[in-house]
């Protein structure tokens, strides 16, 4: 933060940044006075004309050239995973001692992921925090996209993935026989499978209102009635507002608790174990602050393309961007802090095995993984105390990019070196991925990407009713601060 | 929005003042009849070393206790300049009257120190000459050394205390200039300062709790005491909030919102630390490691399965009940019964941190425990009426102050 | 509905009225508008606006919905639901052990727990919500005005119905008017054709027929039998490309797929073969005995064992000893038995025997090793009088057995005794010799056998 021009960056917080005509600065209050979080003196019909049109205009050739890659991605990942079923599990690189790997891998960076789309949605809600609404149906529709893409791949390690359905507990005629309630990985079941479906449910119903007005802008019959139909009659009447509001707040209160638990399970498939390097109380608290790390990052490098491509700046500004770099700088040291403290906790215990694994991870046959993570998680979002760096969308994407390859990086470090290290120094082994994890993980970005492609050629980009309702709570205050103002 | 107020009604009520030295004289006298009944009650004849344990185990949890709500409130303030926090303005001040009383606390941590140097290993036992256990000794040569302790002891509370009266000063500087800079100021600092409060919470955690049975090693104990400390911070908030409004004080600067969100906060607080403290327990208990289980097995063991297995319904089933409903948290008499009885279960939570380290569960020395607890309590509050006095307890010239005044709770 | 949609049918009929609507240009207005009209008594009102607006519920008196109290039962059924379901299941109906955890309600029930009370909580939320707003509800009156398409961008709609008890249309359009509304329009009965499109219906009616082909199948299948070959969708799992044992293969010349052990190579456990210590018997003594009775041996072992079970039950059944003929020489194993120990004997090592002896062997043979074991006793108590008992050590057809023996009775097993060769190791099983050896001393000793010494402590114990 320049010193000498902090001042004037309070005062005058409407001055529009030197590269970019449509950037303007909103990222600093000056106390007692918000800085606008929607800019360009927006009405509430420019606020829908702005969103709409995301769906309604033909799309620009970036979306058509990125959507026919993506697509293709996508259909070449389900080839592989046919491929897989008919081959079997054997062409991942998998082996004795690690069973688990690029598999669990991804499927914990995937849920990681997923996270930030509920913390937006749900923890800042509660929290009150108002920038949250330009990015959140973006956020949420990144969830759950996230979250298909990390069920896939337990679901085709289990090997014969047309049964996965046996996890669930239904009566079988056939044998009869109940899953393993004391396994972890059973929790996650639950926890994965809740997750999904109450972040769909969250999802879809904040959607309600904002398909109606594209029901009610539509000009196609045929568009008038699949949105009608998406909607559900919805009229903006105040008694459905009333009770869809309360109903929206106790989403949020279930999505909170909801979202740390899913990755706390997922912590506890590795941490209830007695592996050393899995097996420490932190992980839960760390797991959570990780995905949340990763989830943020993927939300950077989503947004910040959308908001370019569909001119969506003057709706999710640069202070949307400077608040999620924050939180992206907080969580990140806190990983570190996790990082540090395993470390600590490992020399501290006087435990050898913890000691031997913790120096394994920096120096030994994985220390190129290892160091990777560091720099990737702890010390590129240090960047980010810088304000320049905050707010320049070409560096946040470069930084939240790093950020996601060390949080895949910081999975495999945690699930390849204890594995391949364990108690039995004759099964030691050194894991290398095959040609299939590796198309298989790029495959499942195709998935992601296309899936989130459509979701912007079609729905709701912005939750526009919310943004209306906060800029009629900032019209509001501003009104009780001229009154009080007054009558100083 | 009229913010015309009485001089005096952001001031300590009058009466308050000459209870201090009462309070004061009474905790040091409750806390010497527990340290009585905590000696005597558990000396058996032959083993006085035993009540002697009894007593330091006791001063500690008590300690800890006290300054809990301290740390939580340094911490509370360092997060509502981080994200530039509107609505708790008008109750930031009895926060940093909290923060403050951090100098205060740090003397009675003194006798700890002194015990160490004095050669006693009743407390800690890495600082005895017979350590029964090689883990302990090998840390004990240096990381738990006395020094060693006292010198990270001293940086923690340095960091501390210069941090708390840093913000203090400005908030103050505040209060005559109105200057929004200042605010501006301390929310640019409170970034890397938080980061550094963290870690010296998270390691005093493992260094005054934790290693007083230093074979036992948990990465969450910082995180476990933070959840607890941030419950009761919030507890003691709103249980002097309800007093200087029922003694006239503040009483429009701070509305029923503001309890409302603390209460929020409290119930969520709540939440945090079951989570954190299932998180741990299901951990030890599920991978069952005879390094880790026994320290669970020590709060079954000799009497304390009762008072173990009580923690659950305490801190978590019965307030989770309670503070669930939206009318309770509105309601200011019930949100303070709420409080006070957070306030109790994070004295039992201490007890359980500490006591069962120290022998078996008697009836006699824990209702010393307790008393001593009382007795903190009473020595705390005559510090609070100390530290408070001639501070308005509102930052009236802050220019988030209109905007804590104008919120509204909607929906929850 | 929509403003494409044409509205010739008005003409033919007059459309039912349903009450007044009053648009506004914002949300202060509106409020304004909506506490007048409360105000003036009427309670069948409605307000319609793109976002939820702060303070219209108080402005049009609406009371607070009763959702939370929905939900919480939803959230308790959740909580019960999953303790119950995990303590039945993993507790009651289908017991089984997973490290040591105990069955029923456990700090491992809590995750699955805590899932459910907010998956039944989250859906009843939503579909609770969706039920009290009487939603989905696609054929509204208040389509039929156009400019309402603006209710969810920007305008904010005042609704009084005639349904009102004090509804009178005229009155209601003057309040209405009074409050200065961009526009004031009457709501009309939608009187668009209200069937469904005949593609629609077509449509869904081909995609249920299409979605039935799969389950017929599926169905019939499942139900029906075929002589077809299985199709095999996995191949190479089913037809492996391995050999079996006995199997013909083309790769070696002399067509087997089991190979001969190679020349000059040692199998494992191939020394122990040789070695007396692990058979009971020297096996470089072998040919000594009986060259037709050791070519038997090298491929019948094992039934040999058990031919020799048939002698070794009746003397069992005659353990009492008095009837006791020295064992048959056609019905035991002629070997060449070693009859000295390859331990040491000393305490160290009868303890161990002594210690192995009462774990493994005293359940059947009892402790003092009469044969009178706990097993016996219960089955002999069930006196379903096919039960065999076990050997007493003391008679004398095992008494004079070799200690090789002995050993290789406990490695091999005989008759109803199993093989214990997996659970103890040779070294074990020798102090277990050792130890029998010591019982049946202990039983058939001369007093002149005792040290002198110890012929006092006799006395005092008598």
């Amino acid at each position: 933060m320049g010193k000498n021009t902090q001042t004037n960056r309070v005062t005058m917080a409407t001055i529009a940044n030197s590269f970019n005509p449509r950037e303007i600065d909103n990222t600093d209050d000056i106390p007692g006075r918000r800085a606008p979080l929607v800019t360009g003196n927006q009405t509430y019909g420019s606020v829908t004309d702005i969103v709409c049109r995301v769906a309604e205009d033909a799309q620009p050739m970036l979306w058509w050239v990125l959507f026919g890659f993506s697509s293709m991605t996508a259909v070449s990942f389900l080839t592989l995973i046919t491929f897989l079923i008919y081959k079997g599990v054997g062409i991942w690189g998998n082996m004795n001692p690690v069973f688990w790997a690029w598999p669990i891998v991804n499927f914990v960076f995937w849920v990681g992921i997923g996270h930030a789309g509920t913390l937006i949605s749900a923890i800042l809600f509660l929290f009150r925090q108002n920038w949250r609404t330009s990015i959140n149906r973006a956020a949420e529709a990144m969830t759950i996209f996230a979250v298909i893409c990390a069920g896939i791949y337990p679901g085709i390690h289990v090997g014969r993935a047309w049964l996965a359905f046996w996890l669930l507990p239904y009566p079988s005629l056939n044998l009869w026989m109940w899953p393993q309630f004391r396994s972890p990985l059973l929790w996650d079941v639950f926890a994965v499978g809740t997750y999904a479906s109450v972040s769909l449910v969250f999802w879809y119903m904040g959607m309600i209102p904002d398909l109606a007005t594209y029901r009610d802008r539509s000009k196609s019959p045929l568009r008038r009635m699949v949105y009608g139909i998406l909607c559900l009659g919805w009229t903006g009447s105040s008694r459905h507002w009333l009770r869809y509001e309360k109903a929206y707040t106790l989403l949020a209160a279930f999505a909170a608790p909801l979202v740390l638990s899913v990755h706390t399970v997922v912590s506890f498939d590795f941490a209830v174990s007695q592996v050393a390097g899995w097996h420490t109380t932190i992980f839960p608290p760390y797991f959570v602050a990780g995905a949340i790390f990763s989830g943020f990052a993927m939300v950077v490098t989503l947004l910040v393309p959308l908001r370019a491509i569909y001119k969506l700046e003057n709706l999710i500004t640069l202070r949307h961007l400077d608040n999620m770099n924050k939180i992206i700088l907080a969580t990140g040291s806190l990983v570190g802090l996790a990082y540090a403290t395993e470390f600590f906790m490992a020399w501290y215990s006087q435990n050898q095995y913890e000691g031997f694994t913790f120096m394994n991870r920096a120096f030994g046959p994985y220390w190129w993984a290892y160091w990777t993570m560091v720099t990737c998680n702890v010390i590129s979002p240090q960047l980010f105390w810088f304000k320049k760096l905050r707010t320049s969308p070409f560096w946040m994407v470069v930084i939240s990019i790093f950020v996601n390859i060390g949080m895949w990086f910081e999975r495999f470090v945690i699930t390849v070196t204890s594995l391949s290290r364990d108690f039995l120094p004759s099964s030691w082994g050194y894991f290398r991925p095959t040609l299939f994890d590796g198309l298989m993980f790029f495959g499942s970005f195709g998935v992601f990407m296309s899936l989130f492609l459509l979701f912007c050629r079609f729905l709701p980009t912005i939750a526009m009713s919310e943004v209306k309702g906060i800029m009629s709570a900032a019209a509001h205050s501003e009104h009780a601060e001229g009154a009080h103002g007054h009558n100083h | 929005m009229n913010l015309n107020y009485e001089k005096s009604t952001i001031e300590l009520p009058e009466s308050w003042r000459a209870k201090a030295p009462i309070l004061l004289s009474a905790g040091l006298i409750l806390l010497c009849i527990g340290f009585l009944c905590a000696f005597g009650g558990s000396s058996t004849g032959e083993d006085n070393q035993q009540g002697f344990k009894y007593l330091c185990h006791s001063y500690l949890a008590n300690f800890v206790y006290v300054f809990s709500f301290t740390l939580g409130a340094l911490f509370f303030i360092l997060v509502q300049f981080l994200t530039r926090a509107g609505w708790s303005t008008s109750i930031r001040r009895v926060a940093e009257i909290l923060m403050m009383m951090i100098p205060y606390l740090a003397l009675l941590f003194i006798p700890i120190i002194a015990m160490l140097f004095a050669g006693s290993s009743a407390l800690y036992e890495w600082n005895g000459k017979n350590i029964h256990s090689s883990v302990i000794a090998s840390k004990a040569t240096f990381y738990l050394s006395k020094e060693f302790f006292t010198l990270r002891t001293v940086i923690y509370f340095t960091y501390w205390i210069l941090t708390a009266n840093w913000f203090f000063r400005i908030s103050r500087a505040q209060d005559e200039s109105g200057d929004a800079e200042l605010s501006l100021l301390r929310q640019k600092w409170a970034g890397p300062l938080i980061m550094l409060f963290s870690l010296s919470a998270s390691f005093a955690a493992f260094d005054w709790l934790m290693s007083i049975d230093a074979d036992w090693y948990s990465t969450i104990f910082g995180v476990y005491l933070f959840a607890g400390s941030m419950m009761s911070f919030f507890a003691v908030m709103i249980v002097i909030n309800m007093l200087l409004q029922n003694a006239g004080k503040i009483q429009k600067l701070v509305t029923v919102e503001h309890f409302h969100d603390m209460g929020k906060f409290l119930f969520g607080f709540v939440m945090f630390w079951s989570y954190i403290a299932f998180s741990q327990l299901v951990l030890i208990w599920y991978a069952n490691i005879p390094e880790e289980t026994f320290w669970y097995q020590v709060r079954l063991d000799n009497g304390w399965m009762t008072f173990s297995y009580c923690i659950i319904p305490i801190h978590f089933i019965i307030p989770f009940l309670f503070l669930m409903s939206r009318h309770i948290r509105r309601n200011r008499t019930a949100l303070t019964i709420g409080a006070v009885w957070l306030l109790f279960a994070h004295w039992y939570d201490m007890t359980f941190l500490v006591m069962p380290n120290a022998g078996p569960a008697q009836l006699v020395p824990l209702l010393g425990h307790f008393l001593g607890g009382i007795g903190m309590l009473s020595i705390f509050a005559s510090m609070f009426i100390w530290r408070a006095d001639g501070v308005p307890l509102v930052a009236m010239r802050d220019p988030r102050l209109p905007e804590a005044m104008a919120y509204t709770n909607p929906i929850l | 509905m929509s403003e494409h949609k044409p509205r010739k049918t008005t003409e033919k009929k007059v459309p039912k009225a349903f009450g007044w609507m009053a648009e506004y240009q914002d949300e202060n207005s509106l409020l304004a508008a909506a506490r007048k009209v409360r105000d003036s008594g009427y309670t069948k009102t409605d307000a319609f606006t793109p976002f939820p607006v702060h303070g219209i519920d108080e402005a049009l008196g609406i009371k607070p919905t009763i959702l939370p109290f929905i939900v919480l039962c939803a959230g308790l059924t959740g909580l019960s639901t999953a303790l119950l379901m995990q303590w039945w299941m993993n507790g009651v109906d289908y017991k089984y052990i997973i490290s040591a955890k105990p069955f029923g309600i456990t700090p491992a029930s809590i995750p699955v727990a805590f899932e459910l009370t907010v998956l039944f909580s989250a859906f009843t939320t939503f579909l609770g919500m969706i039920a009290l707003n009487q939603l989905p509800k696609f054929s509204n009156p208040v389509f039929t005005n156009p400019r309402f398409d603006r209710a969810t961008n920007d305008r904010f709609f005042l609704y009084v119905e005639a349904a009102d008890k004090y509804y009178n249309r005229d009155s209601v359009k003057e309040l209405l008017g009074g409050t200065h509304p961009d526009s004031l329009d009457e709501v009309l009965e939608d009187t668009t054709p209200s069937a469904l499109p005949r593609p629609i219906i077509l449509g869904t009616i081909l995609l249920v027929i299409a979605g039935l082909i799969p389950a017929m199948i599926i169905l019939n299948i499942r139900a029906g039998y075929s002589t077809a070959p299985r199709f095999h969708v996995f191949f190479d799992m089913d037809f492996q490309p391995k050999k079996k044992a006995q199997q013909t293969t083309t790769i070696f010349a002399d067509g087997r797929s089991m190979r001969p052990q190679v020349k000059g190579t040692v199998g494992r456990g191939q020394l122990e073969e040789q070695d007396p210590f692990y058979l009971g018997y020297d096996p470089s003594k072998l040919t000594a005995i009986d060259t037709l009775e050791t070519g038997k041996f090298v491929s019948l072992q094992e039934p040999k064992a058990t031919d020799s079970s048939a002698a070794s039950p009746a003397s069992g059944l005659t353990s009492d000893g008095s009837a006791q003929t020295p064992a048959a020489p056609s019905a035991t194993l002629n070997l060449p038995w070693i009859d000295k120990l390859p331990i040491e004997v000393n305490e160290a090592n009868i303890a161990v025997g002594k210690q192995k002896f009462e774990t493994y062997c005293s359940a059947c043979h009892g402790y003092a090793g009469f044969g009178d074991g706990l097993v016996h006793k219960r089955a002999d108590s069930l006196a379903q009088g096919y039960w065999l008992a076990p050997t007493s050590l003391h008679v004398d057809k095992v008494r004079s057995q070799p200690v090789g023996q002995i050993f290789h009775t406990i490695t091999k097993g005989q008759g109803k005794m199993a093989s214990y060769a997996s659970s103890l190791n040779p070294k074990e099983r020798w102090a277990i010799v050792l130890y029998v050896r010591a019982l049946q001393k202990s039983r058939n000793a001369d007093l002149s056998e005792v040290p002198a010494d110890m012929v006092k402590t006799l006395d005092e114990v008598k």
